[in-house]
């Protein structure tokens, strides 16, 4: 039960990752201040979470990573979308869907 | 200091490639936090809290950017034992259609390995000349 359900969000973080990553290169801290921002802080997301998944995303080849020079010169590491990972967001969010108005009909019809 | 000695150059580069970009994450994180009125002690206990078990968090990273790289280093080492097979049944063979095979051995290394590199199957850890931007803010 407990695996279900972290299976489930990192899922969905991932998806949120892609989304966000589709606009811009972005460093983590970046994508994570941009996913508050969109959900008004209604959701909540452990920064440190972030980190493992988007490793895990670069492994599969839906992101690559660059070290680069942030706006303060600081050194940051920048995500970039690949093409891969475009067509795996398209995939992800019709599957969200799909899913979100399947579980809808239930609530709606129980 | 023995033990920081006898790690592997590799791995020791993938822990401080880690190690700086979560310390990035929390730096500008507790700088927000003393922004909106926070101390600096309590800005960096909130900024920790918020990040979750950094630990554990940098030890699955290490992991699996160490995976990543095995996986890496042995199709690298794949193709280069093709492409010495290629260049040693080029060179041997006095069969014109063995050579060949030799010939298209090394092909196939060479093609493989350069669409690796353009496919960006290296370590990140290369600082780029060109700069970010970040509409979010001076991050």
């Amino acid at each position: 039960m407990a695996n279900a359900r972290t299976d489930l969000l990192q899922g969905t973080l991932e998806l949120l990752i892609l989304k966000t990553l589709a606009r811009e290169p972005m460093h983590g801290y970046g994508i994570v201040q941009r996913i508050h921002e969109a959900a008004e802080d209604s959701l909540k997301v452990e920064d440190g979470s972030l980190y493992p998944a988007l490793y895990r995303m670069e492994e599969r080849g839906w992101v690559t990573s660059e070290w680069g020079p942030s706006e303060n010169n600081r050194r940051a590491k920048f995500y970039k979308l690949t093409r891969r990972g475009r067509k795996q967001l398209e995939e992800e969010r019709a599957n969200w869907e799909r899913v979100s108005q399947a579980i809808t009909k239930i609530l709606q019809t129980a | 200091m023995l033990t920081r000695l006898s790690k592997p150059l590799g791995r020791r580069a993938t822990e401080s490639e880690v190690e700086e970009e979560l310390r990035f994450h929390i730096e500008l994180l507790t700088r927000d936090y003393m922004r909106q009125g926070m101390s600096r002690q309590e800005a960096a206990d909130a900024s920790l809290k918020r990040f979750g078990d950094i630990g554990s968090v940098r030890k699955e990273c290490v992991e699996i950017r160490r995976r990543s790289r095995r996986l890496l280093r042995a199709l690298k080492f794949f193709l280069a034992v093709i492409l010495l097979a290629g260049v040693l049944i080029r060179v041997l063979s006095a069969d014109f259609r063995v050579a060949k095979i030799g010939e298209m051995l090394i092909a196939v290394a060479v093609l493989s390995r350069l669409l690796l590199h353009a496919r960006g199957l290296r370590p990140s850890n290369y600082p780029s000349k060109k700069r970010h931007t970040f509409a979010g803010g001076g991050y």
